[in-house]
């Protein structure tokens, strides 16, 4: 095995055999340790969210990654490859010229039951990002959310000056002794926190003022329309519907009271992108 | 390996069987045992799973009474001179040729066990250590102290008593010579045969009755035609024997040869 | 209780009923270790392989195990060299095969073998001139690659992934996948053909023996082509049986038409090349060793229907798996694929029984042999760690990506029928 071996013959044949065998044994070990150097450098960066999200974003099912023109109609299917950041894709920015100068909005859009106002964008992970005057942000839970999760039983919101990244977990809800996480709509510093009392969760200085990843105006109707048929699609999977309330459309918040305590994690993981 | 780098003759030991001569009595097998150590069959073992460096096999004519003839043909290590099977295959370089006497060694201190050299001997002469070695209580004092037991689960064979042939070298290098003392050096099956049936000797030395037994026309080899030039040499002067060594002329499938 | 590992998405039994599926492998894994032990302990008496029946129904059952395991290697070469993006859908469970099958053998070599402890012998002094010595590297190598391949199977588990650096590792190491795809190709084309070249360069036993296609002989070649042909066969017959047992869709159908499609085409060269190699041996190389072909088939119970069984076992799969329409139907290609995996497993028993029993020297008698108890236990206690293993690892772990949309896919349309549920 070594040259210094008593007794073993060396030949050109001894040479390439162990050759192969030491090129061989090279490549798989410094392979391996690269992706261990990696791995630390990445945890130690601080990305190691950015890497979860891209585990989760890829572990959601293929129609649950519909990208956001699908939604509207303006392709016929289309999956998102970019973890649901449009500022880095040229097809939106394609379908962005191509939309005319206004979109029909109006101050709200009402359906299901709930109410999404049109003054904010909307972040998929079931946030909404609103511009205030003075060049701040805040951060809410939207409709769908609130009734889905009720009161949370617990809060673990960020710190004042603390740093958010987009598609990170913004803050944590316990509700029913399950930990909920809330992805991030944008990165920015933390100014102030306040809670499911007030209007919103989060007021953020944005890092960047491109919010074009978020949702707006027309968009919101098909997605919320998407959103109440993944939400029933997860709950099939184990079996359970949702009531229908008192409008005859499905009550959400009854969900939060009924289904088993796994089959409402599985759900909320669903519908917050963390599954 | 052994003797890379040692100046000296280089001899080409074979032997030369007359099998005419044989009478099947056994002494070399005994003799062999003893010089080797090879250990006593343990409970359980049976001619399959034994081992006998050196056997002696009764074959026939396949011919009815009065036709039958019968040869008794003792069997060890051919000691293959070229592409030797067993060399070849070894993964850990347990066998070796050594290139100052053709005698193929093993060392069963590296053997593994792995019996691929087995699978690849056509002659049978590989034997394994299925169980421990065990010698019955007193026994041991009939061991050979120049040559060392075997282990379990390795392989061994015939090696033409190495033992015998280093305590000539040593023989030879205390009377200041470079070469073994000719006759000096004799497996004990050779010595032991009482008919002197088996002879030893060099191939490269044309006096010797192996040497000579290679030119003779009423001499074989087993296997010829697989290329491993085996180095004994059988003697017969029937001609039915003489087929024996050619798998092709084989009988037909039948009561088979008791080893 | 355990529904906190079980991946998300997909449905598993309760945990009573895993561990009664769990329960008598396990015993039959005991009474395997047991016998192991006893062949560890006592020495290799306790088997019935003799000195003239060197290599029994281990080494027998530890080629066909490699050959079936080949699946795990050629699906990654697929995937990952050749891009062929519909085997995703098996990769996780080819990988988790292939590790069962490979581990198994290695261990069952263990036993094997007179001295286990002297293994790295081989290492220290390797004989370039010997086939076992390549066997040895490669599968040291192809052990440990396959092990590195599983792990991120195994930290995508759904517990395990929350703990940052088991999920950043994962991601990490997958990036680099194509590496460990192109090694393990490397490697198995190496042992799957050393493999056969096991019993190609065997000079002493002219039924095996074959002639040199540059510095290997022709088994060489031919092993490795009957693997890639029949490991993706084995993928789907394993894959249709996981899909039986625990009743729930995991592939769609076009995976293992793919596979199929893909085994007959292998075969067909296989069979092609074999039944040259076949009259090339019977024609010249055994005249050339000074034996008769008659002689090879003259014992029985290994009469000519062996040579024409073992061809069959390669054409008529192969015939199935190149018929669109025969593919479709789930009936015809498991059985293609069934008889596929036999096959391989009576060419690789012809080339170590049949080859051990024939008699070389010309008083030489026929041998029978029949593995002892201990043997065969040994060998249940492989196949019960592979059941164990795959169990577990079907519980916890992703092996099949696509079952999650698959079932959602029938939740939402519970009138399409599964195209596998039988004929």
């Amino acid at each position: 095995m070594l040259p210094w071996n008593y007794g073993l013959h060396w030949s050109i044949g001894t040479a390439v055999f162990l050759g192969a065998f030491y090129t061989v044994l090279v490549i798989v070990v410094t392979t391996v340790i690269s992706a261990a150097v990696r791995s630390r450098r990445v945890l130690r960066d601080g990305d190691a969210d950015a890497v979860r999200w891209n585990s989760d974003f890829y572990a959601l099912p293929a129609r649950d990654r519909a990208c956001r023109h699908e939604l509207t109609g303006e392709v016929a299917q289309r999956e998102c490859p970019n973890g649901f950041d449009c500022r880095k894709c040229d097809t939106h920015r394609m379908f962005l010229d191509r939309r005319t100068a206004s979109t029909p909005g109006g101050k709200s859009y009402e359906g299901f039951g709930m109410t999404f106002p049109l003054d904010r964008l909307y972040h998929r992970g079931h946030t909404w990002v609103r511009r205030e005057r003075n060049g701040t942000v805040t951060i809410g839970l939207d409709d769908f959310a609130r009734h889905l999760v009720g009161r949370p039983d617990a809060l673990d919101l960020p710190r004042k000056g603390e740093r958010l990244r987009l598609n990170d977990t913004a803050w944590r809800m316990r509700k029913r002794n399950i930990d909920l996480r809330v992805v991030s709509p944008i990165a920015g510093i933390v100014l102030e926190t306040d809670g499911p009392d007030g209007e919103w969760y989060l007021r953020v200085r944005p890092e960047q003022p491109d919010l074009r990843h978020l949702l707006e105006g027309f968009e919101v109707q098909p997605w919320v329309a998407r959103e109440m048929e993944r939400i029933q699609a997860a709950l099939s999977a184990w079996g359970q519907a949702p009531e229908p309330g008192n409008n005859g459309q499905p009550d959400i918040a009854a969900v939060g009271a009924d289904c088993p305590t796994a089959c409402w994690e599985a759900v909320c993981g669903a519908m917050f992108l963390r599954p | 390996m052994i003797s890379e780098k040692k100046p000296g003759k280089i001899c080409r030991y074979g032997m030369a069987i007359d099998i005419d001569k044989c009478t099947g009595c056994g002494a070399c097998v005994i003799a062999c045992a003893v010089e080797n150590n090879v250990p006593p069959g343990n409970e359980g073992a049976t001619d399959l799973t034994g081992i006998t460096w050196l056997r002696v096999f009764k074959v026939d004519n396949g011919e009815e009474y009065p036709a039958r003839q019968a040869v008794y043909f003792p069997m060890m290590c051919q000691q293959c001179g070229v592409e030797t099977p067993c060399y070849l295959v070894c993964p850990q370089q347990a066998v070796d040729v050594d290139p100052a006497t053709g005698v193929v060694g093993q060392m069963p201190e590296r053997c593994l066990g792995c019996r691929y050299c087995m699978a690849a001997c056509p002659y049978h002469s590989r034997y394994f250590n299925w169980w421990d070695p065990k010698w019955p209580a007193g026994m041991e004092k009939t061991l050979n102290p120049d040559v060392a037991p075997r282990m379990r689960g390795v392989v061994e064979k015939c090696n033409y008593c190495h033992g015998r042939w280093h305590a000539a070298r040593q023989r030879a290098a205390e009377a200041g010579l470079r070469d073994i003392i000719p006759g000096d050096y004799a497996p004990a099956c050779v010595e032991a045969c009482p008919a002197g049936a088996i002879q030893f000797g060099d191939l490269n030395d044309p006096s010797s009755a192996p040497a000579k037994a290679a030119k003779d026309p009423e001499s074989f080899r087993l296997l010829v035609k697989l290329g491993t030039e085996p180095k004994v040499y059988y003697h017969s002067k029937r001609e039915w024997a003489r087929r024996i060594g050619d798998p092709s002329q084989a009988p037909a499938p039948k009561e088979p040869a008791r080893g | 209780m355990d529904k906190r590992f079980i991946p998300a998405g997909v449905s598993r039994c309760s945990t009573g009923r895993f561990l009664l599926w769990l329960a008598p492998w396990a015993a039959m894994l005991l009474f395997g270790l047991y016998c192991a032990g006893l062949c560890l302990v006592k020495g290799l008496n306790q088997t019935h392989m003799n000195n003239r029946f060197a290599f029994g129904l281990w080494i027998f059952l530890d080629l066909t195990v490699i050959a079936l395991g080949a699946g795990a290697f050629f699906t990654g070469f697929l995937l990952y060299i050749l891009k062929r993006k519909e085997l995703r859908a098996v990769i996780n469970s080819a990988v988790a095969m292939g590790l069962m099958c490979y581990g198994g053998a290695m261990a069952v070599l263990g036993v094997d073998v007179g001295q286990p402890l002297r293994a790295w012998f081989t290492f220290w002094y390797p004989n370039v001139h010997s086939m076992l010595t390549e066997v040895t590297f490669c599968i040291s190598c192809y052990l440990t690659v396959l092990l590195i391949e599983y792990v991120p199977i195994v930290l995508k588990n759904r517990k395990l992934r929350q703990v940052p650096s088991f999920l950043v590792f994962e991601h990490e190491l997958h990036k680099l996948v194509y590496v460990f795809a192109g090694v393990g190709t490397f490697l198995s084309f190496f042992h799957q053909g050393s493999l056969g070249g096991l019993y190609g360069v065997l000079r002493g036993r002219p039924f095996a023996f074959r002639e040199e296609l540059g510095i290997w002989p022709s088994t060489f070649f031919l092993f490795i082509l009957s693997a890639a042909a029949v490991g993706p066969s084995f993928i789907l017959l394993t894959t249709w049986l996981v899909e039986k047992i625990a009743r729930k869709r995991l592939v769609r159908p076009q995976v293992l038409q793919s596979l199929g499609r893909i085994s007959g085409l292998l075969l067909a060269a296989y069979v092609l090349l074999k039944t040259v190699d076949t009259l090339i041996w019977l024609g010249r190389t055994t005249p050339r060793s000074g034996f008769l072909p008659a002689q090879y088939y003259a014992w029985r119970p290994f009469g000519v229907w062996i040579l024409f069984a073992e061809i069959a076992l390669f054409l008529v799969p192969m015939v199935i798996l190149l018929l669109p329409k025969l593919r479709a139907r789930a009936g015809w290609l498991v059985s293609a694929a069934a008889m596929a995996c036999c096959g391989v497993a009576v060419n690789r028993f012809v080339l170590t029984i049949q080859t051990l029993a024939l008699p070389t020297l010309s008083f030489d008698r026929f041998l029978q042999y029949l593995p002892s108890w201990q043997e065969t236990g040994t060998f249940l206690a492989v196949l019960a760690s592979a059941v164990l293993v795959y169990s577990i690892s079907f519980r916890y772990f992703e092996l099949f990506p696509e079952e999650g949309d698959l079932r959602r896919e029938l939740l939402r349309a519970p009138v399409t029928e599964p195209a596998l549920a039988g004929k």
